[in-house]
């Protein structure tokens, strides 16, 4: 177990890296703009566009640009995410500050959608496995086929036109100045995105579980299990469930990790002030400590996720060992 | 590893989004015609209280920082409410005086030498920043701080080119000395400034946020964030700045609570701000007790806020067409919409340098074939979006005196072909004559540059069809918005036709709208903004590969207008733009932007703030808060 953390510990810190010199080639050897050419701003000179590029570390070799952004990324007090380099381009605030002000927004929405993904994804999925063919399970193909097909951003500015703006059922998007994280979420201003991000996630685990329960419900053991006279609820849940949800664990990780790194569309559509819409301002402005701040973020995410999957999965399924 | 695709495919997706995003949005606020829909005057009975709730869409480049802002969203937050400077502005619209520059914190007009080059001001008595500073009394040295860190290269300024003609400037930026030779403090209250060259505009330019006093100490350790620890002097302040301690080392110290980017910038009052004469400008306002502006969001979403009262005004954005159109045609709607020229032109840059262009009959056909009417239409807002500009320097610049001057009228702005021809015919590429110079090589796939988001493409299939009766096809590149100045603005690309530029004043002064714009310092990539090559030299023409020998230049009109002061440098302005439209023909400007503000139910005394062309957010009383 031990080796096994230990060799997943440094194939995460080799993604990292790799992640972060592809961050930085792009933004440095195929930027979208001039950042000094931007901070000197439209009506400039010369003298002050050299001045900026000094002042922004940009008239440094490469990889001496490089370096500087690499050290940022090692997990130690003073060099981790450190002011003298991840300091915005665009509005001049330290990155770590952005990042961590942002972060409890973006776990709320990836918790709560996530929880309601699973609320609804999983009963109507265990329902139409046991049921095929029924009218149960034909409404819920029906809902999976809906909830996969419709985007995010349409979901979300249908839901606010409906439920906010028509009907005045739910508060509309942001978060006004003032108000804390705690008040938006008791005025209930995480229910709308909530709901259309967790939208297409339901359905997508609908399908998943309905396919999977219905693929262990015909396996031999299940069979044998029915034989030696076990109730269905235990058949099921017992024997077929524990089964089928090995791969909804796993996607569940991997799509929490990627969410908790941003949910850019939903973030955008609702004015949620998160990693995700920091990520698109970083973009847009070109402001690569921003960008390369969120993305190493996001990155970690992911793989941290992974890693508790594979370490959940000895838990959930008993053939698996780690080594 | 099949996993780890979504690292890839994340990076992927920021990819995408960076060639997809690129640069920022258009820099001219689009806007209507009849300036003014019933715009409220002050009402005596009007109460202090409330909150104004205002929303941003993005403050993307936002840092509050006086020296790094170049930008009339924070300069109109700066003038109404955080900063107040030498001179200033009444916060009104341009028929109620808004582009008059008065005294702010000078007692009185700056007196200027008869050879125009030293200018004295005195300061007001009395006045004090902001918590924690209220006991600080602001004196001549706070006005000498601000400007030398203009020209402190690692505080980054946005526009010290306003102050270098200040003497010894550059020596201090270049480190060879300590102090600013032309800037002195002969006492506590006056403020004596030497120039290299006489400019009739200085009173303009210490109008300008960079100017505003700053305190002793307080940007130490601040070159870069000065924004988040501002000090301020106006009747508002940032929500916690009280809480600001100087006395900690720069990096212990924490920012102030109401600069939130990315979520919400939160104004309170300033306790240590002097009502009444202390502040003649704003004295009798600032009426709402805090100025909350959320940032981010849509311009859709933040039409319906406004509509149900969650909000009272956008500062930044355009307002929707069907919600504009409401507003105008109902009738409860109407007294919330409010509608002024936004002090912005929009024209189609002419490179003089280049073939076809280089013939000035050319370039007047040009302006006689072009639908500008057309153009306007295909804007948002359509026939509101503003006035058919027929000359260069916009009105709030140039008042009245160029009402009725039209060089290149036609008939509803929409082009005169006929006229087109007949100029046409005099060029030396119309070989034969016949109005239409499609035998020259030279006339064919002019190389035009354009921006690739709404209206320019459309506008751009417009204009080809307003030029294929001339013999001038159009070869047209589309770039996002930065990349297509940056195409214009670099001689070497040898664009030959910009066709999406927009320029607004920074400030109520002609000479905005002519060094920058047709000046030779104005040249070049590393240089802004004089597109059409106006005024380059046979060396500098000859280095970017042009074959024109020379080309028209207006450096010797520029030379005379720029020292004179008040109207007399007004009117050499108008003889500057007459002798641009009719001699040297850079340009055809198409439309004198307008600004269309909606407010909601709750702001009462809406008024139009001419210097930002936004609102004077200090007049917007609260309706929740009148008895």
């Amino acid at each position: 177990m031990l080796r096994y953390l230990i060799r997943r510990t440094l194939f995460l810190i080799l993604v990292l890296w790799i992640i972060s010199v592809l961050t930085f080639l792009i933004f440095v050897k195929l930027p979208a703009g001039d950042p000094a050419r931007r901070a000197a701003g439209r009506r400039t000179n010369e003298r002050i566009i050299a001045q900026a590029r000094k002042n922004l570390g940009l008239d440094k070799p490469v990889i001496v640009q490089y370096a500087r952004f690499a050290k940022g990324l090692i997990p130690w007090p003073g060099l981790f995410l450190n002011r003298q380099v991840y300091f915005s381009y665009s509005n001049y605030v330290p990155v770590k500050e952005e990042l961590y002000q942002r972060l409890p927004i973006t776990i709320t929405l990836t918790v709560g959608a996530a929880v309601l993904w699973l609320l609804v994804g999983l009963p109507i999925g265990i329902i139409s496995a046991v049921k095929p063919r029924s009218i149960a399970d034909r409404a819920s193909m029906i809902f999976a086929l809906f909830g996969v097909s419709a985007p995010v951003f349409w979901l979300g500015l249908v839901l606010l036109y409906v439920f906010w703006f028509q009907l005045g059922w739910a508060a509309g998007s942001g978060i006004p100045a003032g108000e804390t994280l705690w008040q938006a979420i008791l005025k209930g201003r995480f229910i709308l995105p909530w709901v259309a991000l967790s939208l297409a996630f339901a359905a997508f685990y609908t399908r998943m579980v309905r396919g999977n329960l219905m693929e262990v419900l015909s396996e031999d053991y299940i069979r044998t299990a029915r034989a030696k006279g076990l109730s269905e609820r235990r058949v099921i849940f017992r024997h077929g469930l524990r089964s089928a949800l090995t791969p909804v664990v796993t996607m569940f990780g991997m799509d929490v990790g990627l969410l908790l790194g941003g949910a850019i569309i939903t973030e955008t559509v609702f004015n949620l002030p998160g990693l995700g819409r920091y990520a698109i301002q970083g973009i847009r402005g070109s402001d690569f400590p921003a960008v390369m701040g969120v993305t190493v973020l996001g990155t970690f995410f992911i793989i941290v996720a992974n890693l508790v999957v594979d370490v959940l999965y000895a838990f959930v399924d008993p053939r698996i060992q780690l080594s | 590893m099949r996993r780890y695709l979504k690292l890839l495919a994340l990076a992927g997706v920021f990819t995408i989004v960076a060639a997809a995003c690129n640069t920022g949005g258009d820099t001219v606020t689009t806007t209507t015609p009849p300036p003014t829909d019933g715009e409220t005057t002050a009402a005596p009975e009007l109460q202090r209280g409330g909150t104004l709730n205002m929303a941003m869409l993005s403050d993307d480049g936002i840092t509050y920082d006086p020296q790094k802002e170049y930008y009339s969203v924070t300069w109109s937050v700066f003038r109404c409410c955080l900063l107040r400077t030498l001179m200033s502005y009444r916060g009104a619209a341009a028929d109620e005086g808004g582009t008059e520059v008065l005294p702010d914190l000078a007692a009185e007009p700056p007196t200027v030498s008869a050879d125009g080059l030293t200018w004295t001001f005195k300061i007001r008595e009395g006045v004090t920043y902001a918590p924690p500073l209220q006991d600080v009394e602001i004196t001549a040295q706070d006005f000498i701080r601000a400007l030398e860190r203009e020209f402190t290269p690692e505080a980054g300024a946005a526009y010290p080119f306003y102050y270098s003609i200040i003497e010894g400037t550059d020596a201090f930026n270049e480190g060879e000395a300590d102090t600013i030779s032309g800037l002195t403090a002969v006492d506590d209250k006056t403020l004596e400034v030497k120039l290299t060259t006489p400019a009739g505009d200085l009173p303009f330019r210490f109008a300008m946020p960079a100017t505003a006093p700053i305190p002793e100490g307080v940007t130490d350790g601040h070159d870069e964030d000065y924004g988040r620890f501002l000090v301020a002097s106006g009747p508002y302040m940032f929500q916690g700045a009280d809480l600001l301690d100087f006395t900690a080392a720069p990096a212990d110290q924490a920012p102030v609570a109401g600069f939130d980017p990315g979520r919400a910038h939160v104004l309170v009052r300033n306790p240590s701000w002097g009502e009444g004469e202390s502040d003649p400008l704003r004295g009798e306002f600032a009426y709402a007790d805090e100025i909350n502006i959320a940032i981010g969001g849509t311009e859709e979403d933040a039409a319906a806020k406004i509509d149900n009262g969650e909000l009272d005004y956008l500062i930044d954005g355009v307002h929707p067409a069907d919600q504009v159109q409401r507003y105008r045609t109902t009738p409860d709607l109407q007294a919330r919409i409010f509608i002024h020229p936004s002090d912005a032109v929009r024209y189609l840059s002419m490179n003089v340098a280049s073939p076809p262009f280089d013939d000035v009959h050319v370039r007047r056909s040009i302006n006689l074939a072009t639908d500008k009417d057309g153009l306007r239409r295909l804007r948002p807002g359509g026939e509101l979006a503003g006035e058919i500009a027929e000359h260069i320097m916009v009105p709030g610049v140039l008042g009245d005196l160029l009402a009725d001057y039209a060089p290149y009228a036609t008939a509803n702005g929409q082009g005169d072909i006929e006229a087109a021809q007949a100029e046409m015919a005099q060029s030396k590429y119309d070989t034969n004559g016949d109005g239409s110079c499609e035998e020259s090589p030279e006339c064919n796939n002019v190389l035009a540059v354009t921006d690739e988001g709404d209206p320019y493409p459309d506008q751009a299939a417009l204009l080809s069809e307003n030029y294929a009766p001339l013999g001038i096809t159009l070869d047209i590149k589309q770039f996002d918005r930065g990349t297509m100045y940056d195409k214009c603005n670099d001689p070497a690309s040898h664009t030959t036709f910009c066709l999406a530029p927009g320029w607004g004043k920074d400030y109520a002064n002609a000479t905005t709208f002519a060094e920058p714009l047709f000046g030779n310092a104005s040249l070049g990539p590393d240089s802004c903004c004089n597109y059409a090559l106006v005024g380059a030299t046979a060396e500098q023409l000859a280095e970017w590969g042009y074959d024109a020998p020379e080309v028209p230049s207006i450096e010797d009109k520029l030379a005379e207008c720029n020292p004179l002061q008040g109207d007399e440098q007004t009117q050499c302005f108008a003889e500057l733009d007459q002798l641009l439209m009719e001699e040297v023909v850079p340009w055809v400007p198409y439309l004198f932007d307008n600004n269309i503000d909606i407010v909601s139910e709750n702001v009462l005394n809406y008024h139009f703030d001419q210097f930002a062309g936004l609102g004077a957010y200090e007049k917007f009383a609260i309706a929740s808060a009148q008895a």
